[in-house]
């Protein structure tokens, strides 16, 4: 089901800080040359503990799609495939699903919850380095609401840092 | 001559004649080698081409669910949101991650502490204030206990034992996975522990089980105290007590654990008889003379994990993932150097000579007793022969002690604070009265708490004081004399740990400059063959807990005690294993 900020009509859970504690979901996939490509997603509260957490089996990209879907297909995989698949799976409604990689983007069209991708610039050429945030483009307009989540996530957590429990735990997954 | 087909022309021409014979005959004639083209009729109109799909889309990948309940978030007040712009206050880049214990084989449960926030996180989002900045190989100790049900933590003495084992002690009180700790310790101990606890865990309420029965039965069924220190020989007498009332723990934590090595002991027994769900060891001194320690002590941590036939080496992969040990040279780079010197003492002419009397006559008696002589006059003939090293029993004379007074002259000349170990309260009985210009203070078992606490008290803060003289049994444990740059050992314990833990209680987090540790040794006589036991006895902790080579030998032997002597050793109904410290 594809659902888009304009579609759905219900007030987005925990619109504005200082609502009920809110959770924030993290979103990646980790790629295996043998196995293919897994999801994971984590749930945690705003202290950064576990509340959930999912994974896909692999997901191994055929040459039809390679040559079908051509540019699209990263998109495709995380977003549609991947993304949606576990974000369906999930009981948790978290004030924003975050993720570390431009091609989760996409997962956008297939939830009701705002996505936005954060990566960390590494100090340069004198410059300080700094935490870089994108929403999605359909919720641009909260932008704002978007950032006081994150402080308030931020003021206990790197947002940054949740990425690297998914991929150990993938891992982990993967020696079961 | 006939001229062969062309093979451009896909129909052969036939002879008339040929036609005559029908189409079958004709085909059985044909030459068959070239194809006979076929005509396709296609209509033209309403041509619907046929349509191959390509199924692009395998459908949703497989997804495996696990569901976690941390505490209610009123446990841990959320920190306040920053502004929207907000830079997160400056985090250290290091990340300590509590990893799953191998015992912890389910997937839902090894996922759970590798999905869990990072240990600096922890702390930070929690508010645990420290002190002190905790070294990072401290928070490392921290990861490590946290998860575990049995662990031993046995770092080298003078590493925060005791602060790691505490520290995590509030994280598992914060996240609710305890409610009820029980600490226990060497009496002389208990305000060294409950110290700690203020220092370190300020907001964690703390009862000390002590006094007449009816106060301590009182404190022992205090339902709301997160933690109860109490010491061995309490336990000991309560033992009883606490099964009537039914009490449980969550986490039972000892300190100075090598107290249990000996599995049959009341100690032992009353240990283990109490309900734990967590059971955490701390000892920098793990195995002090033979592997049996280790046994003793993991009967308590895990038991069945380990017994005494097995080879060290098996030994220490069995309990690897439940022993963690760092010593100092590892892990601290900016600790303040220990400088250790051997210093060989020539007894005085009269020392000599008393000394080579009591050998002689003393090897001679144990000659004449055949096999009847026994480790225990062995051993008397040992701490004899000893104790003169350390005074002339006929003289009084002391070429110790004359160095000692130099040494300490220079100690005190330079506002500095030194620290004398003896294995007899009698010797430091006469250190003292011969010490008095440097203000020297006993320490020793002989004396109350009370006492204690005071020579202690009067040490660390009046510059009068310039020595401390301390037994091994009561100074080497559990001390923080940090303060102290000079340690002398006038005479030598019977193995090296013990030596090591009085070392310790100078060389240690916190020590303010190098600390100078000198060995008495006098020359040609039995504390050099001692010594050199001591050496081999180094090796085999080493051995058990790098899983290093076996050794040749562990501990000492009653073999090795006689020859000492040169001597047959005793008769086997009288041989124990080996020599208690």
């Amino acid at each position: 089901m594809e659902v888009g900020p304009d579609q759905g009509g219900t007030a987005h859970h925990g619109e504005g800080v200082g609502a009920e504690a809110p959770s924030y979901g993290f979103l990646t996939t980790v790629e295996s040359a043998a196995h293919g490509l897994f999801g994971g997603y984590l749930v945690v509260d705003v202290l950064g503990r576990p509340l959930e957490f999912h994974c896909t089996a692999p997901v191994k990209v055929t040459r039809a799609q390679q040559i079908l879907y051509g540019s699209t297909l990263h998109g495709h995989l995380h977003g549609r495939q991947i993304g949606a698949a576990l974000l369906a799976e999930s009981k948790a409604e978290p004030a924003l699903v975050l993720t570390d990689q431009e091609a989760m983007l996409s997962v956008r069209p297939h939830t009701r919850l705002p996505v936005a991708l954060v990566k960390r610039h590494e100090p340069q050429d004198g410059a300080t380095g700094g935490l870089h945030v994108q929403p999605h483009a359909s919720d641009a307009a909260r932008e704002g609401v978007i950032r006081d989540w994150l402080a308030a996530l931020g003021a206990a957590v790197d947002v940054c840092e949740p990425f690297e429990r998914i991929r150990a735990a993938i891992e982990e997954a993967q020696r079961h | 001559m006939a001229r062969p087909p062309d093979p451009t022309i896909g129909i052969r021409s036939l002879p008339a004649a040929d036609l005559a014979l029908g189409v079958p005959r004709i085909l059985a004639a044909a030459d068959l080698r070239l194809p006979l083209p076929r005509a396709l009729a296609l209509p033209v109109a309403d041509a619907t081409p046929a349509v191959l799909r390509v199924e692009l889309h395998e459908g949703a990948p497989a997804v495996r669910s696990f569901h976690f309940s941390p505490p209610a978030l009123g446990t841990a007040a959320p920190a306040a949101p920053a502004d929207r712009d907000h830079k997160p206050a400056h985090r250290s880049t290091r990340r300590t991650r509590i990893a799953p214990p191998q015992d912890v084989v389910k997937l839902s449960e090894r996922f759970f502490y590798l999905l869990q926030p990072d240990l600096e996180t922890m702390l930070q989002a929690g508010r645990l204030e420290f002190p002190r900045q905790p070294f990072p190989f401290q928070l490392d100790g921290m990861a490590f206990l946290v998860p575990r049900h049995g662990a031993v933590l046995a770092d080298e003495m003078g590493l925060g034992k005791s602060m790691q084992a505490i520290s995590s002690i509030r994280l598992l009180v914060r996240s609710g996975e305890a409610r009820q700790v029980l600490v226990v310790c060497p009496k002389g101990l208990v305000s060294n522990w409950t110290r700690e606890l203020a220092d370190w865990a300020p907001e964690l309420v703390v009862a000390v089980v002590e006094g007449d029965p009816q106060r301590r039965r009182w404190q022992w069924s205090l339902p709301d105290v997160p933690v109860k220190v109490a010491n061995y020989e309490v336990l000991v007498r309560d033992r009883d007590l606490v099964a009537g009332l039914g009490l449980s723990f969550d986490l039972v934590v000892l300190d100075e654990a090598q107290r249990i090595k000996n599995r049959s002991s009341q100690t032992s027994e009353a240990v283990r008889s109490v309900v734990r769900r967590r059971s955490w060891a701390l000892t920098g001194t793990p195995v002090e003379n033979s592997a049996d320690d280790l046994v003793g002590i993991f009967e308590f941590v895990a038991p069945g994990q380990i017994h005494d036939r097995m080879q060290p080496r098996a030994m220490g992969a069995a309990v690897a993932d439940h022993v963690l040990r760092r010593t100092k040279d590892k892990v601290l780079d900016d600790m303040p150097p220990r400088l250790n010197r051997d210093e060989r003492i020539e007894l005085t002419a009269e020392q000599r000579e008393t000394y080579r009397r009591a050998e002689e006559e003393g090897v001679l008696r144990l000659a004449d007793m055949g096999r009847e002589a026994t480790i225990r006059h062995v051993f008397e003939l040992v701490l004899r022969l000893k104790q003169i090293c350390n005074f002339d029993t006929a003289t009084g004379e002391s070429a110790k002690l004359d160095c000692l007074q130099a040494e300490l002259e220079e100690v005190q000349a330079s506002g500095r604070k030194a620290l004398v170990f003896s294995q007899w309260v009698e010797t430091l009985g006469r250190l003292r009265e011969n010490l008095g210009r440097f203000g020297a203070l006993e320490y020793h078992g002989g004396m109350s708490t009370t006492a204690r606490d005071e020579a202690i008290r009067r040490f660390r803060h009046e510059k009068r004081h310039s020595v401390l003289l301390l037994s091994y049994g009561a100074g080497a444990v559990g001390l923080n004399l940090q303060f102290s740059q000079y340690v002398f050992l006038f005479d030598r314990w019977w193995n090296p740990a013990v030596e090591d833990q009085a070392i310790n209680r100078a060389h240690r987090i916190g020590a303010v400059g190098a600390v100078t540790v000198t060995r008495f040794l006098s020359a040609d006589t039995i504390e050099e063959r001692i010594d050199e036991v001591l050496r081999r006895k180094r090796d085999l902790s080493d051995a058990i807990l790098s899983q290093a080579e076996a050794p040749g030998a562990s501990g000492l032997t009653a073999e090795e005690l006689f020859a000492l002597f040169k001597l047959a050793p005793p008769r086997s109904d009288e041989r124990p294993d080996s020599v208690a410290a």
